[in-house]
Parts: C-alpha cells; sequence; structure tokens
C-alpha cells in the first residue's frame, strides 16, 4: 500500500555552498513543488545579497551608498535592520563592513572594476550603515564595504522555511551548508561537526521548531574544498584566532548564523548576547576545554 | 547564567564518525520532469566530443574538458522544443558529485540539480570519514546503525566545483547544441 505521505530531499548550490531541502508529510508532488519555491526564495537572497554579483543590492550599496541613498529589497533592509542591532548589542564587534579585510586577505573578489580599493584610514568606530526610511540606506563612511556572508546565509535558511510553512508543509529542514533550520512535530537529529577535526562529529542533538549554525576558522587545516570561514576581528582588523569553532542554536537561523560569529569573537563573555535572543552555545577554543552554555547544558540533560 | 565546562562523550564521537558514501536524491528521470513539467518527451541527444568541440569548450569556459561526451536531452512538449536537459558529474577531493542543468532553447540556466554524490575514488579512501561533514549518509547502507546522520551543522564543501562545471556546460551549448 502506497503511504499517506511522502519524503523528499533535494540539494542545489546556492549562496556559494550546497543547499538541501526535505519535507515530508504530504504528498510527494506537493513537497516537490513547496521545494521548488523554497529553492526560489533562497536565489532571491543569494541575488540580493551576495557580495560576488554585480547587480545584487550588496553590490549596488558598496558602489554607491556612500555618495548617496540607495533603496534596497525590504529583505535586505531587514538583514541590514538585525545587522544594524547587533552592531550595537555587541559594541560593534559585529561589524558587516569588514568586507575590505576579507579582499585583502583573498577571500572576496576585488571589485568589478579591478582597481585597488582605496588606501583608507581605518574606518571611524561608528555605526556602518544607516538606515532611512522607504528601504533606503546610506554608508556613513567612504571607507564602508559591507558582506553579509556572516548572516544572509541564516536569513535564507528562515525565508526557505516560511515559504515551506506557506505551501502547507508539515515537516521540513533546510540546510545550507551547516546552517540548519527545521520545523514539524517531529525531533530531527542534526550532528555538529568538531572543528578540530573535520572528519569528525562532535554531537548529535534532535531539534524541534529551531535552527542550528556553527562557524569554524579555517585559518589552518583548510583544504581547498573547505568553504573559508574567516571572521575578522573589527577591532584589531585580523582575523580571530582564540576561537576554533563555535555551534549555536536560536530560534531563528539568521540568529544563530550571526550569533556563531560573535561567540567566536567574544568568547564566553557573548553569554548576555546569547540570552538576549533566546540562544544557547556550545564553545571549541583552539587548545583546553569546550563550554556550553547554562541553557545549553541544561537542554543537553534529557538527551544525555 | 554562564557557561560550563563540556566534554564530547567518546561513545557518541566513535558511532558517528562512520562515512557517508553516497546520497541520491533524485533520479534522471525525476530531475527532468521537475525541471520541464509541460515536457511530453526527452530524446536523447547525448553529444560525442570531436577536437575542435574540446577546444572550442575549453576556449569559452576556460575549463578543461575531460569527458569524451555529455548525456544531454532534447526537452519537447509534443513538437516543440522547449529546452535542453544536461548531466554532468564534478569530481572534488572527496566527493563525486552528479548534477543536472535545465536550460532553456536559447541557452539560458534554468535550474541547478544535484542528483547524487559518492565518494570519489583515488587516494582519499583515508579521509573517508570527512565525507560526513557534507550531507549525510547513505540510506542504502544496511550496516549504518544510525539512520538519521544526514543533518550536519558546520563547515561544508565549496560548490565551487558545480559552477565551473555549468561554466563548462554553457560552452557546450554554445559549442555544440545551438
Amino acid at each position: 500500500m502506497r503511504p499517506a505521505s511522502d519524503s523528499v530531499r533535494r540539494a542545489r548550490p546556492l549562496l556559494g555552498t550546497f543547499v538541501e531541502i526535505a519535507a515530508s508529510g504530504a504528498p510527494r508532488d506537493d513537497l516537490h513543488g513547496a521545494i521548488g519555491r523554497a529553492f526560489e526564495t533562497v536565489a532571491i537572497v543569494h541575488r540580493l545579497m551576495s557580495f560576488h554579483e554585480r547587480d545584487s543590492d550588496v553590490s549596488r550599496l558598496n558602489r554607491e551608498a556612500a555618495t548617496r541613498p540607495v533603496r534596497v529589497h525590504p529583505w535586505t533592509y531587514e538583514v541590514l535592520r538585525l545587522s544594524s542591532e547587533l552592531y550595537a548589542a555587541s559594541n560593534g564587534l559585529f561589524d558587516i563592513a569588514v568586507a575590505d579585510e576579507l579582499q585583502r586577505l583573498g577571500l572576496l573578489p576585488r571589485c568589478d572594476d579591478g582597481a585597488p580599493g582605496p588606501v583608507t584610514s581605518p574606518r571611524t568606530p561608528n555605526e556602518p550603515v544607516e538606515l532611512l526610511s522607504d528601504h533606503r540606506v546610506r554608508f556613513t563612511d567612504p571607507a564602508v564595504k559591507i558582506d553579509l556572508g556572516g548572516i544572509a546565509k541564516g536569513f535564507a535558511v528562515d525565508r526557505a522555511m516560511a515559504t515551506l510553512c506557506a505551501c502547507g508543509v508539515p515537516q521540513g529542514l533546510v540546510n545550507a551548508g551547516g546552517d540548519v533550520a527545521v520545523f514539524g512535530a517531529e525531533a530531527v537529529a542534526v550532528h555538529v561537526r568538531d572543528p578540530r577535526h573535520p572528519d569528525r562529529t562532535l554531537l548529535r542533538l534532535e531539534i524541534r521548531d529551531e535552527a542550528i549554525a556553527s562557524s569554524a576558522n579555517a585559518l589552518d587545516g583548510s583544504s581547498e574544498t573547505l568553504v573559508m570561514a574567516m571572521i575578522i576581528d573589527p577591532g584589531t582588523r585580523r582575523p580571530s584566532t582564540a576561537i576554533h569553532g563555535a555551534t549555536v542554536r536560536a530560534p531563528l537561523c539568521v540568529l544563530a548564523d550571526a550569533l556563531t560569529k560573535l561567540v567566536i569573537l567574544a568568547g564566553q563573555s557573548a553569554e548576555p548576547l546569547l540570552a538576549k535572543y533566546d540562544a544557547s552555545a556550545l564553545l571549541v577554543p583552539r587548545t583546553g576545554d569546550m563550554f556550553v552554555t547554562q541553557s545549553w547544558a541544561e537542554e543537553m540533560r534529557p538527551a544525555s | 547564567m554562564g557557561w560550563v565546562r563540556w566534554a564530547a562523550p567518546s561513545a557518541i564521537v566513535i558511532s558517528i564518525a562512520a562515512p557517508a558514501h553516497a546520497f541520491r536524491y533524485l533520479s534522471v528521470e525525476q530531475a527532468q520532469k521537475l525541471a520541464f513539467p509541460d515536457a511530453t518527451r526527452f530524446v536523447e541527444a547525448h553529444v560525442i566530443f570531436t577536437p575542435s568541440d574540446v577546444a572550442g569548450i575549453e576556449r569559452r569556459s576556460g575549463q578543461k574538458v575531460r569527458a569524451r561526451g555529455q548525456q544531454v536531452w532534447r526537452a519537447l512538449a509534443e513538437d516543440r522544443l522547449v529546452g535542453f536537459f544536461i548531466v554532468d558529474y564534478v569530481i572534488g577531493k572527496h566527493l563525486v558529485i552528479d548534477y543536472a542543468v535545465a536550460l532553456d532553447p536559447s541557452g539560458r540556466v534554468g535550474h541547478v540539480e544535484i542528483l547524487e554524490y559518492r565518494e570519489s575514488y583515488g587516494g582519499e579512501i583515508s579521509n573517508r570519514s570527512w565525507l560526513s561533514q557534507f550531507i549525510g549518509k547513505t540510506s542504502r547502507d544496511p550496516l549504518e546503525l544510525d539512520q538519521d546522520i544526514r543533518n550536519i551543522s558546520g563547515a561544508t564543501l565549496s560548490s565551487r566545483h558545480v559552477t565551473e562545471g555549468v561554466k563548462r556546460l554553457l560552452a557546450l551549448y554554445e559549442t555544440c547544441l545551438r
């Protein structure tokens, strides 16, 4: 007999990684339709927020927003608004305006015209982006260049989940290169990789209606096939080195994604921020013991 | 609140270090129907490369052509051409990835869909468990105790190889199909 509901899992290359979407609990054709639309949603976020694509909102901002306000898509505006909130809440530690350092390190391409970026003195330590009415955005400093690589993937995952839900899918999962979100009645097993030993996983978690994201510093042991995940400390303008990796669980994937960067930069002092966003974290220092937040430890207890 | 020291339970680490060998998302037929829902049939139009094809594709794409040909189907709605469906693979350091590209009749890329990934052969066997960081383990492997090691949070493979492959297929369209 044919089961009442099916389960479908598909993958596409988007956001510079592989995005995997799984859905179950409805007829197969409906699941395929919903997954197709969810991929479309991810593709929209990709087109809006890619640093590499010339016509993305991010590229337009980087070209023009220092000289005049630039109008962006509401989703881009939303990501910038959250970035700005995190910038303020972290005293400037969450900074989307470190694209120049990433370019210097060869992790982001130079600008289209091939000209070297202007040699500038360090940016004034102010909010890099000014949010105006009507989804318009202006940069406060001509040296600013933004990259949403630390937050857009998580946002894309959330939007894809919303699309699945809107299509009536009862159970779903979106995984964009390790930024994972799940919804539905059933808990889903997610494994967290050990950033120190990429061939191993650290732990297995059951999550339900929740997101999880991990970041690792790829300063060493990176291979050509590993996505470079360099996190720049805005204070020193250099890659952060003390923390090897972090995993954050949060109600939204955009928060989990962004907060992993803050945990890598701030270590244990990121705890109030995690609490503010109802998130918990696992922290893997370069040497020595691993730590989890109290809230994480409490959630782990029943599983062990 | 605050932080507490945490140690990974060693039993768990060992049990989930098992490699993922392969995962199949879609068959060629399934992917064809999803890419061209209006098509009524798919006609094989596989290409065997001539030396000048290879030279043309390499010049246009800047990518090395390693295969001797390409699996191509013409998607037809009755007798009208609605697009091309091309199956290709790329080899990363650890994985072979089979994927499909749908082109409209003018050669514009519709979707790129991953069909399957599997272990790549050639000197990387000692790194087998590295595969577990991609997406998952196979549902076909009866030896796996834990059927759900598919959702991994953490750094993953770059999709760069596929992006480069798509560039090569667009050059193939220009050289051989249009």
